[in-house]
């Protein structure tokens, strides 16, 4: 006997390769999007600091905008810095 | 008498006229009339009985006509001033008041049934003799209503050798007699003022019979044309035969305002009483009625406007609820068709009463009963969706123009209707909910349970089900779907669904892409099959059912492959196979024979598992592929359709290549494994998973504090538990539920009214 296999339609979920599940910055899972967004994923990107901390991109920038002096991370509070 | 007079003894007179007149009434006159009609009772013949009747009333007259005529002259002389008198009125009065008292005090029944024997039959052939005079018109107009004619003659029994008016044989009809007796009697009774007293009680009987009769013959069951018209001009029939009755039969008597006044009245009285009894069948049958919807509304506009001119709302609400509550809610009955009914009934009481506040009070017990039924959420959202047999009623509804939505349902009345035709509620409505009173069909579904959410948790799942089951990329018709509720429910409501869709789109992008990198691969590189997927953003989509399935090497590895190919489209993610999920096309090569199937992973798996040894037991299997034993047996009933595997012995399949025409196919119980093929976690799945949260808290309260009784757990839980950001509410008893799985699980103990946990556990 032999089976050939015409096509597979498989079901996954994507999700971020990231080290915690929420967003230190909104709580929102980071499968999710942040409370700005509706739609996660590309149009609600994970960035990743220096520090090996991630947010939702657009919390994060939030949060940078609103620190006058020094940009930290809100996490470790070392000077933040994306890492490529 | 001027002598009486000059010794002032003329008030004596009238005293005395009146002894006399006692006294002959009570010895004589009385007992004379009523010998008279006591011989009734022995003769049978009906006819015999009328000639009777009449004889004992003429008799009755000839007594008293002496007195009247006195009576008169009395009249004449207190006019000409030689009597004093009370008043010749009154004296008049008097003396009718004495013949009521003395000669009708008490009546037999059976001069009761007398008159009222004589009265139907007078009064069925008078109908009977004007129909005739309608059939000659009605021949003259050649047979316009032919039904109307064919049902007459049914009821006249014109074939018959019967009269239809006095039921005895044509030749000796007595009908003229009778209508002339009827003439003779009516117009003895007037003239001793009895008329009333005799007959009244009997007409009334008879014509309510009537009616209700009629009613009963033309009208039971139908109910797709209006009888009010109809009615009404059989009613101007009645009247016609009443003023008979009541009236002399000269046309001068008609106009006199006393007559007229008479007439009124009865006109009044018999309408009343048709509209009541025509009321009470209608309210009798409003179930039917409201089963039959959009065919019964004339009956439903008949009752609405009989409703107005009787009080019988009250009795309207008690009987369909009651009607409701026998027919319809019961365990015998399929919530499709008792949401089917729930829909009608709420047009046609809209029909019946603008208000809706019939269709509150009536109908609440239809949604307390669906608040109990387990799928009549999924029913109407299978009905919204247009996916429920039967009824399109509520997608119709939904794609309906201009929709209220349901965020908005709580505007004022105020701003809706102008404020001149405001109309103030009836009696019988709550006063609590007067607030809101929506007659839009699918907000008064929703509102069962009131709150949308549930409503689009349901639609959710139901959407992912047949997303998953579909793999079309490409769903028109949701987000069809989509875009409506969105009207009725809200963009954030439908959010969810929105990115569901989504994903199906970007899904079928990435595929699109990841098969154009393949095609730039040489040969040999290319994966030996196409493997597609439907990628989801979980947070979005509802829980997933969680099954174990190991797949065949080739699979995982071709799987791989495609999330390496994800990874490198989409930094930074990956993917997270739901390997029992899915939908695979192969073609099963035999030796003689090849079956194209569509099928689900794990059937998948198992057949190509015998590819490399084509004999396996289910426990071999079950290791492979780390499904449980019997869960996999379910499974394999599959290939045993499809005759391709057989068992031999009991837990041994093995590849049949080569059919056998002589041997006769087993069959094999098609075990429906397709109802539970929901790729969505069941309800109670997901309830678990909320207790699981509860698990955790509840070990370490036992940990601590050693034993625990349920009423404790109970309350620790709502103190700690469900103030928590995410408030999960669990009741008492889904609580004990709860734990005493985990005691049948082994996982705490419970003795003396407390549990405690294992002690190898702690």
């Amino acid at each position: 006997m032999r089976v050939r296999i015409r096509g597979w339609n498989g079901v996954a979920s994507w999700l971020w390769v990231a080290n915690d599940e929420n967003c230190g910055i909104c709580r929102m899972a980071f499968n999710g999007c942040c409370p700005d967004c509706k739609v996660p994923g590309d149009d609600c990107p994970l960035v990743w600091g220096q520090c090996s901390h991630c947010f939702h991109m657009h919390c994060i920038l939030k949060w940078l905008h609103a620190q006058q002096v020094q940009q930290h991370c809100p996490m470790c509070r070392q000077e933040w810095k994306f890492r490529e | 008498l001027e002598v009486l007079r000059s010794y002032d003894l003329h008030t004596i007179v009238e005293e005395w006229f009146m002894e006399v007149l006692q006294t002959d009434l009570q010895a004589n006159i009385g007992p004379e009339f009523w010998n008279c009609i006591q011989q009734y009772e022995n003769t049978a013949e009906e006819q015999q009985c009328s000639l009777l009747l009449l004889d004992a009333f003429c008799l009755l007259k000839r007594r008293l006509d002496p007195y009247l005529n006195s009576l008169e002259l009395l009249e004449r002389w207190t006019k000409a001033g030689l009597l004093l008198g009370t008043g010749a009125q009154m004296l008049q009065e008097k003396v009718y008041t004495m013949f009521k008292a003395i000669l009708f005090f008490s009546t037999t029944q059976s001069f009761q049934q007398m008159i009222q024997q004589f009265y139907s039959r007078t009064f069925r052939i008078y109908m009977r003799q004007w129909k005739k005079g309608e059939d000659v018109m009605n021949e003259c107009e050649s047979s316009m209503s032919e039904n109307e004619q064919e049902s007459d003659t049914e009821e006249g029994g014109g074939e018959s050798p019967l009269c239809a008016g006095c039921s005895s044989k044509r030749e000796e009809c007595w009908c003229p007699k009778a209508m002339e007796q009827f003439q003779q009697l009516n117009d003895i009774l007037r003239r001793l003022n009895l008329l009333e007293r005799v007959s009244a009680e009997a007409v009334t009987t008879i014509l309510h019979r009537m009616i209700e009769e009629r009613m009963e013959q033309r009208c039971r069951g139908e109910y797709e044309r209006s009888f009010l018209n109809e009615f009404q001009e059989w009613i101007e029939k009645v009247i016609g035969w009443l003023s008979r009755v009541f009236l002399q039969d000269s046309p001068s008597a008609r106009c006199t305002p006393e007559a007229n006044s008479t007439l009124k009245r009865w006109r009044c009285h018999v309408q009343r009483f048709f509209y009541r009894i025509y009321a009470s069948m209608r309210i009798e049958e409003l179930f039917s009625i409201i089963r039959d919807f959009p065919e019964s509304k004339p009956a439903v506009e008949d009752l609405k406007f009989c409703l107005e001119r009787t009080n019988q709302r009250q009795q309207l609400l008690s009987s369909l609820k009651s009607a409701l509550e026998m027919r319809l809610l019961h365990p015998g009955v399929n919530t499709s068709d008792i949401i089917t009914l729930y829909i009608s009934a709420i047009k046609a009481l809209r029909e019946l009463d603008p208000s809706m506040v019939i269709l509150e009070v009536a109908c609440e017990p239809i949604r307390k009963y669906l608040r109990t039924r387990e799928d009549t959420v999924r029913q109407i959202v299978a009905g919204l969706t247009g996916d429920a047999e039967g009824s399109g009623d509520l997608a119709n509804e939904l794609s309906k123009a201009d929709p209220v939505t349901l965020e908005n349902g709580q505007e004022s009345d105020d701003d809706i209707a102008d404020p001149e035709d405001w109309v103030p509620d009836p009696v019988d409505a709550d006063p609590e909910q007067s607030w809101r009173r929506s007659s839009d069909i699918i907000s008064l579904l929703v509102s069962i349970y009131g709150s949308k959410d549930l409503f689009i948790n349901e639609y959710r799942t139901l959407l992912a089900d047949r997303l998953l089951h579909q793999f079309n990329y490409s769903a028109e018709r949701e987000i069809r779907n989509v875009e409506l509720l969105k009207l009725r429910f809200g963009e954030a409501q439908m959010h969810y669904c929105e990115v569901m869709l989504k994903d199906m789109a970007d899904s079928r992008r990435i595929n699109a892409n990841i098969r154009d990198e393949e095609e730039k691969l040489p040969e040999e590189e290319r994966p030996p099959f196409s493997l597609v997927a439907v990628i989801l953003s979980s947070e979005f989509w509802p829980p997933l059912k969680e099954e174990k399935l190991e797949l065949p090497e080739q699979i995982k590895e071709a799987m791989e492959a495609y999330s390496k190919k994800y990874e490198k489209l989409k930094a930074m993610r990956t993917l997270n196979w739901k390997y029992h999920l899915g939908l695979v096309n192969l073609d099963v090569e035999l030796a003689d024979r090849t079956l194209s199937l569509s099928v689900s992973p794990v059937h998948a798996a198992i057949i190509l598992h015998f590819q490399t040894k084509s004999t396996w037991t289910l426990t071999e299997l079950s290791d492979v592929l780390k499904v449980p034993v019997t869960s996999l047996k379910r499974k394999m009933t599959l290939w045993l359709q499809q005759g391709v595997l057989r068992e031999d012995p009991q837990g041994t399949f093995t590849v049949i290549e080569e059919e056998q025409k002589d041997q006769l196919e087993k069959v094999v119980l098609i075990d429906s494994d397709e109802e539970g093929d929901s790729a969505m976690a069941s309800q109670a799945d997901q309830k678990e998973e909320e207790l699981q949260l509860f698990w955790t808290y509840i070990q370490a309260m036992l940990t601590n504090l050693e034993s625990l009784s349920l009423e404790r757990i109970h309350s620790m839980l709502k103190m700690f538990v469900m103030t928590g950001p995410v408030v999960t509410e669990i009741d008492i008893q889904e609580l004990q539920g709860f734990l005493q799985k985990k005691v049948r699980d082994q996982q705490l103990i419970y003795s003396g009214g407390v549990y405690r946990l294992p002690k190898n556990c702690s």
